[in-house]
């Protein structure tokens, strides 16, 4: 497990937004790390930077936002410094997306089969028709489409069904990671388990490296290998998905864990709700961004920003709770190995 | 056991699909089209009616030589001739000793024939004597000399008299008078197979209203047909570059557009046309700057909604280059309520161009239009209907049918109704 190869590093990113009221920094000074063949869940609430830190990792960044710093180092290359063209290529033959809502996300007017075909031909124009056809044709069975759905219009699909088009249409170019951005947040229950089930089949078959983007804790504590909880734009915890629900070390982990409904609560507990609201990212709090609602608040979080320190191989936190500072006065909590 | 047999008895079994309507998909597009009416609600009928009409008239614009009796241009019968009604008849009068004769038999450069002066009856003389002369054998020319007379009562007692071969008159002229003279005699039409009525009438220079209705659907259809395409040829590539690029480019566009849409329609193709002149192509030019902003605006929202669309970012996602997006995926998807203004826009030009050709600024004078007939009749609307009726009905008609056809085919074709 140790010796796993790093896909993709995320180093120090940040995505601010121009808006009227000013400027908003959805991601702030962001790094974590990507594992061939690993499922990574990022998780948070609505509008902590998930989305925004998904689409940043392929520069689809669109104004007025803006990538202001940080690197995304991907075969030992920085992406940033690629140019636009050398962009378009990595897009879907390195990194392809999956979107929130299946519905929308495949062109009304063209067949599923076109849309493979033409996913190909975009990185392979020299490929013709009919093999792009038949290598479509191959993957639309293994993602256990009916080879008859190929010249089906999207309308004319379920949900479930388009949106494992789209992870086909990540597949079909051998990307090395596919970027799920919400992927089941619109599906059942039932369409949803067995997405997720694909999913996993996927990432064996073709090890590829799975980033899944949700708020759904329930789905990324059954797929993910690793989870990077995200809270106003910062990382907050990064950790293996075990650790993570049995010992959750930051106090935003704690309360979101907290108020997952769960049917065992009887009558008399109340589900847990986090005070407060999620910071104005216009004018983020001082110190650590997660303070104002922070049950265990300190004064040196007030002032000070605490670093991602890896408490443990493998373990990232951002809490003074678990950092040493010269202001502080209560005792660092020594997490074991 | 008991509650299993009432919920079996309640909750109906779901009825059987039929087979047609799972087959649904894979019908065609004709076939769609007459299901419309059960699955959208849309008039179907309305589409039927509409496209026959437009076929027949396009048949019509296509091959005018076909349904026009005469030449539009040519004066063909007497004026303000009313709709069915035969021009009047000349009777000629002869002496009853010449016994029983024709025109063409007093017709030689020897014959004298008399009428009376300012009667329409020497026009009718000529007329036929013109076409004798079309038909007569080689080396015979008929023109027999005109005597002119103060009154009926005149000429009659000089033909009486053996001054002259025969006498024309009309009934109206001649009422009782011929009773006086017992030694002439009533030799039958002046033409023998009597005169050709006008379907439509004649207008106030005698041309056919119905050939040139014939004639101008050709002129309307064209104007209509090539404003609209050069409107959609332009509107369309600068609404579809405008909504994508947007920015300044964007902005300054639209602020052009929108100005060119602030003005009354008609008054600025009069100012367009009145600066180029007359002509067909200077009219088609005119017609269409003022479709151009209809056009442009409808496509540059429809750009700026789908390029928000996810199947737009998907597709960015994926690494495909700006111009396939607009081509594969913003175009088809903003194209189908292009294709509605088109239909409608056709009308709409055809109307603009009669309006044009009305207040004089269209086609020459002498083209058949309907505009232009509308504009000539609209002096002799009250003594003759005919001249505005049928050019107007035929402006009604085909832009009717062109709205009608577009309005109805998007109600059943676009598939964001059908989803509701």
């Amino acid at each position: 497990m140790a010796e796993k190869e790093v896909l993709i590093q995320v180093h120090n990113l940040s995505v601010e937004y121009k808006t009227r009221l000013g400027q908003v920094s959805a991601v702030d000074d962001v790094s974590f790390d990507i594992f061939k063949g690993e499922i990574l869940g990022l998780v948070g609430e609505s509008g902590c930077g998930k989305s925004t830190m998904g689409k940043a990792l392929m520069r689809m960044i669109q104004p007025p936002g803006k990538i202001t710093g940080g690197k995304i180092i991907f075969e030992g290359e920085d992406i940033m410094t690629y140019d636009e063209n050398r962009m378009r290529d990595f897009r879907g033959r390195k990194v392809s997306m999956i979107f929130q809502d299946p519905m929308t996300s495949l062109n009304p007017v063209q067949r599923v089969d076109e849309h493979v075909v033409e996913a190909i031909q975009v990185h392979e124009p020299k490929t013709k028709t009919e093999e792009a056809l038949s290598r479509a044709g191959k993957l639309i069975k293994k993602l256990g489409i009916q080879k008859r759905r190929m010249d089906n219009y999207p309308h004319q699909l379920s949900g479930g069904m388009r949106q494992r088009v789209m992870v086909g249409l990540g597949l079909v170019l051998n990307a090395d990671l596919i970027v799920a951005d919400e992927a089941t947040t619109s599906l059942d229950v039932i369409v949803e388990a067995k997405l997720a089930d694909q999913l996993r089949q996927i990432r064996e078959d073709f090890g590829v490296s799975l980033l899944v983007i949700t708020h759904n804790i329930a789905l990324v504590a059954e797929i993910s290998d690793r989870i990077v909880v995200m809270y106003a734009g910062h990382v907050m915890e990064i950790a293996d998905v075990e650790p993570l629900f049995d010992d959750p070390l930051h106090p935003y982990t704690k309360g979101l864990l907290k108020s997952i409904p769960n049917i065992q609560l009887d009558d008399t507990e109340e589900l847990y709700k986090m005070p407060g609201e999620p910071p104005n990212l216009t004018h983020p709090p001082t110190g650590c961004r997660f303070h104002p609602r922070c049950p265990y608040r300190m004064p040196v979080c007030v002032n000070h920003e605490p670093p991602l320190a890896e408490v443990r191989p493998g373990r990232h936190v951002k809490c003074w709770l678990f950092i040493d500072h010269p202001e502080k006065e209560s005792e660092t909590i020594k997490v074991e190995a | 056991m008991e509650s299993e047999k009432i919920n079996k008895e309640i909750t109906p079994m779901p009825e059987e699909v039929p087979e047609w309507l799972l087959d649904l998909d894979k019908v065609g597009f004709v076939r769609r089209l007459f299901l419309a009416r059960k699955w959208y609600g849309g008039d179907w009928w309305f589409v039927a009616i509409s496209a026959v009409l437009l076929v027949f008239f396009i048949f019509v614009g296509i091959f005018p030589q076909w349904f026009a009796p005469y030449d539009p241009r040519e004066e063909v019968g007497p004026s303000l001739l009313a709709p069915g009604e035969a021009p009047a008849s000349y009777l000629l009068i002869t002496p009853i000793e010449s016994g029983d004769i024709r025109f063409i038999d007093i017709a030689d450069r020897t014959n004298n024939i008399g009428f009376i002066i300012g009667s329409a009856a020497s026009q009718a003389m000529r007329e036929v004597t013109d076409e004798l002369n079309e038909n007569a054998p080689e080396g015979v020319r008929y023109q027999p000399r005109q005597q002119r007379y103060e009154t009926l009562e005149e000429g009659l007692q000089s033909l009486a008299d053996g001054e002259i071969d025969g006498f024309i008159a009309s009934p109206e002229e001649l009422g009782e008078t011929l009773d006086d003279f017992p030694t002439l005699q009533d030799a039958g039409t002046l033409r023998e197979e009597g005169e050709r009525g006008f379907i439509f009438g004649t207008n106030q220079i005698g041309q056919d209203i119905f050939s040139r209705i014939i004639w101008g659907t050709r002129i309307a259809l064209i104007v209509g047909l090539s404003s609209a395409l050069v409107s959609f040829l332009v509107g369309v590539p600068l609404g579809l570059i405008s909504g994508f690029v947007g920015g300044s480019f964007d902005r300054v566009l639209t602020l052009l557009m929108d100005s060119l849409y602030s003005f009354p329609g008609l008054i600025l193709a009069i100012s367009i046309a009145a600066v180029l002149g007359a002509g067909i192509g200077n009219i088609i030019v005119s017609i269409a700057v003022l479709y151009v902003p209809t056009y442009f605006r409808i496509v540059r929202g429809q750009t700026l909604a789908v390029k928000e669309e996810l199947y737009v970012e998907a597709a960015r996602s994926i690494g495909t280059k700006w111009t396939t997006i607009l081509r594969k995926y913003i175009f088809p998807n903003v194209i189908p309520s292009v294709v509605i203004i088109f239909s409608v826009n056709v009308g709409d030009a055809i109307l603009t161009e009669a309006g044009l050709s009305f207040l004089g600024f269209g086609l020459p004078p002498d083209t058949p239009d309907w505009g232009i007939d509308l504009a000539r009749g609209q002096d002799y609307v009250r003594r003759a209907w005919w001249l505005i009726t049928y050019p107007g009905l035929m402006v009604t008609m085909v832009t009717l049918s062109f709205s009608m056809l577009g309005e109805s085919l998007s109600e059943i074709l676009n598939p964001r109704l059908t989803e509701r």
